[in-house]
């Protein structure tokens, strides 16, 4: 008896436990209900979906054990999604990061002269996905593009590529866009957690004779890591599940070349008419951003305790 | 400690965020926004015994929606004790939201279709009433074009009603252009080389194509199929009834195709521009191409978005044939009837339902329907638009209408038409491979293998 709850009686404390437990339970009920029916159950439905052949309308679905899953594990066009969802998640996470961190140290060090740009700065991320997906499909456009003339009357003519029609040109264009959507958000990450850091250590670490950028990597970086690793957590699991600026510009084509697994399964699921095999689809992607995001999880956590 | 616990709550989140995205199925994010549509597509509880019947269409661009509205008003005021309620979605959303729908087993009384393959799915999985009787009653089904009937029979049995449009595709061109560069209109093969290496020369992208949305691009896969052999090579193919995807003439037609693009006869990046934001149409009012093979109702479209082009520069003539085809030259591409209205099953009053739908093509809206630029599907329409009339004129002298071949093929089979087709524009399939790959996945489907 050393704590300093030991004053209270053994009974009552009990019973303000349940009363607690209680009204925990009653206050998450709400949310837990919520969940299963729109979370849970769903996800449930997809995976017993994955082993059925059912077009999405027919009263009947055909159980085909895991017929959907051989297919899956031979069909190239899902593989090649497999792979430009790692592509992304490569780029986004090495575009990404690094110019949003450039951005908030600027806009950090910048102070009120620079209000202005944290505005302008951040209005990529406040426009719909769908009007930058128009917009960006415009500027790409081969004949009036924005881009493309510009090129041309630079001089710089024989940089100009079939922006969204060629294959091998297609998935870079639009990780252009997505990265220039996404790095304000990076950039207001890095901008709070910055302005988090107390000035005192600056001003001690430049007493201590630091310059800028010792100051940067050896202070600033080594304090930030923790939203770093949220950050790319975040982007990681956003470019796996991304769907809606490929499906506006490109629609996964042509011939697959920016193809994901989120417009692969919607194309399976509902212009198909495959629900099964678009179920299995989508479990797969569930399981694949599931096991990576748990393991960089697993791995994040290993190492912060490593350095604590 | 502080980071562990935000990193595990934040990537818990984001977890979260992307089981509800995958598992809502990604509702399209890509397309128009949906009218704020309630979910009124169950049977909604009648009150005082009134009747009531759900209605789906998808005719949001004006006047569309008046042209179902005062027949449905009309009907009503006819018929009191029968409440309809119409629900207008956008085309894509629409598509989505019938199959769950359906799926869910709560769809509206009345449903468009496009006819063909998607819908005798929805037929075949017992989610069509059908019509027979009420169309062979009083022969109402004279009514209409034959060609029209065709795209909604399967099983000898009749499962929609051809309401709204005729469309074909035909090949447009700019006529100051042609003139300018001393050509005529393109009636034979030989004529369209002449016109694709001048216009070449001249800097102007003979056809313009935005071939990101496929289909605009499957037209000249298909016309090349029916002018090299006729529409039964498609149909034996089709209807599996001793036919192949790889019968020589779809390769042959592939072939043309490449070479086509291999003149350079397409606008420069086609795979990658999109037809519904307008970015082949732009090429055509800019003068940048010269011609384009597109459905007749890119006469309504121009009109309403370039009258001064539609005016001056639009016209257009039939695909011209290909000197060894053995297609006849008046065939045309296309579908006549299309959106056709449906009956669920689950609808409790399929006979009111009908007796609306014959309001929805009555000779008051079929004459609505000319006036706003439409062809109703019904024998002996005329108007009095000339380039309307033409098409009529087309339609009526032609041997055979080919239906799109992804509104005519399975859903599934739809698919990979298009994707094999844009891969030959693209040149990253040669003929014979996408030939295979349609062939393949049609043995699959029918279970032939």
């Amino acid at each position: 008896m050393t704590t300093s709850t030991s004053s209270t009686p053994p009974k009552r404390r009990r019973r303000w436990r349940t009363e607690y437990a209680l009204t925990a339970f009653l206050f998450l009920l709400p949310t837990f209900i919520f969940l299963a029916i729109f979370v849970v159950w769903p996800i449930a439905a997809s995976i017993q979906l994955s082993f059925t052949e059912w077009n999405g309308i027919s009263p009947t679905q055909k159980p085909v054990g895991g017929a959907n899953w051989v297919r899956l594990m031979s069909d190239g066009v899902f593989w090649r999604a497999f792979r430009n969802n790692l592509v992304i998640v490569v780029l986004s996470i090495l575009i990404q990061l690094p110019i949003g961190m450039a951005l908030a140290v600027l806009l950090d060090r910048g102070g009120r002269k620079f209000n202005l740009f944290k505005t302008v700065y951040f209005f990529p991320l406040l426009m719909s996905t769908v009007a930058v997906g128009i917009l960006f499909k415009y500027i790409y456009d081969p004949q009036f593009g924005m881009l493309t003339s510009g090129l041309r009357a630079l001089g710089l003519g024989f940089l100009v590529q079939d922006w969204l029609g060629d294959t091998d040109v297609v998935l870079f264009s639009v990780i252009a866009v997505i990265c220039w959507q996404f790095i304000p958000f990076y950039m207001i990450i890095f901008y709070a957690a910055l302005t988090g850091i107390p000035a005192e250590l600056r001003e001690a670490a430049f007493i201590d004779g630091a310059t800028e950028s010792n100051y940067f990597w050896r202070i600033v970086l080594p304090l930030l890591r923790g939203t770093i690793s949220t950050a790319a957590v975040l982007s990681l699991i956003g470019s796996l599940k991304y769907f809606d600026l490929i499906w506006v510009m490109t629609e996964g084509g042509p011939t697959n070349a920016s193809e994901l697994m989120a417009t692969y399964m919607y194309k399976k699921a509902f212009q198909s008419y495959e629900m099964g095999y678009g179920s299995t689809v989508a479990t797969a992607l569930f399981v694949i951003v599931m096991v990576i995001a748990l393991s960089v999880l697993f791995v994040t956590r290993r190492f912060s305790e490593e350095n604590e | 400690m502080k980071t562990r616990k935000t990193s595990t709550f934040v990537s818990m989140m984001a977890l979260l965020a992307a089981l509800t995205m995958i598992l809502s199925a990604c509702v399209p994010a890509g397309v128009a926004p949906q009218p704020a549509a309630s979910d009124g597509a169950a049977a909604p509880a009648a009150t005082d015994g009134e009747k009531v019947i759900t209605m789906w269409h998808i005719q949001t661009t004006e006047p569309g929606p008046q042209l179902i509205q005062q027949a449905v008003d009309r009907f009503m005021a006819d018929n009191p004790g029968v409440k309809v309620e119409v629900e207008a979605l956008q085309n894509d959303p629409f598509k989505t939201k019938i199959k769950v729908a359906m799926g869910a087993g709560n769809p509206p009384c009345i449903f468009p279709s496009w006819g063909g393959g998607p819908l005798y799915e929805y037929v075949k999985s017992g989610q069509v009433t059908d019509l027979t009787p009420y169309m062979d009653a009083d022969n109402y089904k004279d009514r209409f074009v034959p060609a029209s009937l065709s795209n909604v029979t399967f099983d000898d049995k009749i499962w929609g009603v051809p309401v709204e449009n005729s469309a074909v595709a035909v090949l447009f061109y700019n006529k100051p252009l042609f003139e300018q560069y001393g050509l005529n209109a393109p009636a034979t093969w030989d004529d369209l080389m002449v016109a694709i290496e001048t216009f070449k020369a001249n800097d102007i992208a003979p056809f313009a194509l935005a071939n990101k949305t496929k289909w605009t691009g499957s037209m000249y896969f298909m016309y090349l199929v029916d002018r090299l052999g006729g529409p039964e090579v498609f149909k034996k193919a089709g209807t599996r009834t001793g036919g192949t995807f790889e019968d020589p003439v779809f390769i042959e037609a592939g072939k043309r195709l490449q070479e086509l693009v291999n003149a350079g006869a397409f606008s420069e990046g086609f795979n990658g521009l999109d037809y519904d934001t307008g970015q082949s149409r732009q090429l055509m009012y800019a003068g940048k191409a010269a011609m384009e093979l597109m459905g007749s109702w890119n006469i309504s479209t121009a009109k309403g978005e370039n009258p001064e082009f539609y005016e001056k520069n639009l016209d257009f003539v039939a695909f011209p044939a290909l000197p060894d085809g053995k297609g006849d030259p008046n065939n045309v591409v296309g579908t006549v009837g299309d959106n056709f209205y449906s009956i669920s099953p689950t609808c409790a009053y399929p006979e009111e339902a009908f007796k609306l739908l014959q309001y929805i093509i009555d000779d008051e809206s079929v004459k609505l329907r000319g006036e706003a630029g439409k062809i109703p599907p019904v024998k002996g329409f005329t108007t009095d638009d000339p380039m309307l009339q033409k098409v009529i004129g087309m339609i009526e002298a032609a041997p055979s209408v080919q239906l799109w071949y992804d509104q005519y093929l399975p859903p599934e089979l739809g698919e990979v038409h298009k994707d094999t087709s844009q891969a030959l524009f693209g040149l990253s399939m040669t003929p014979e491979e996408a030939a295979k790959a349609q062939e393949d996945a049609a043995k699959k489907f029918y279970g032939e293998q």
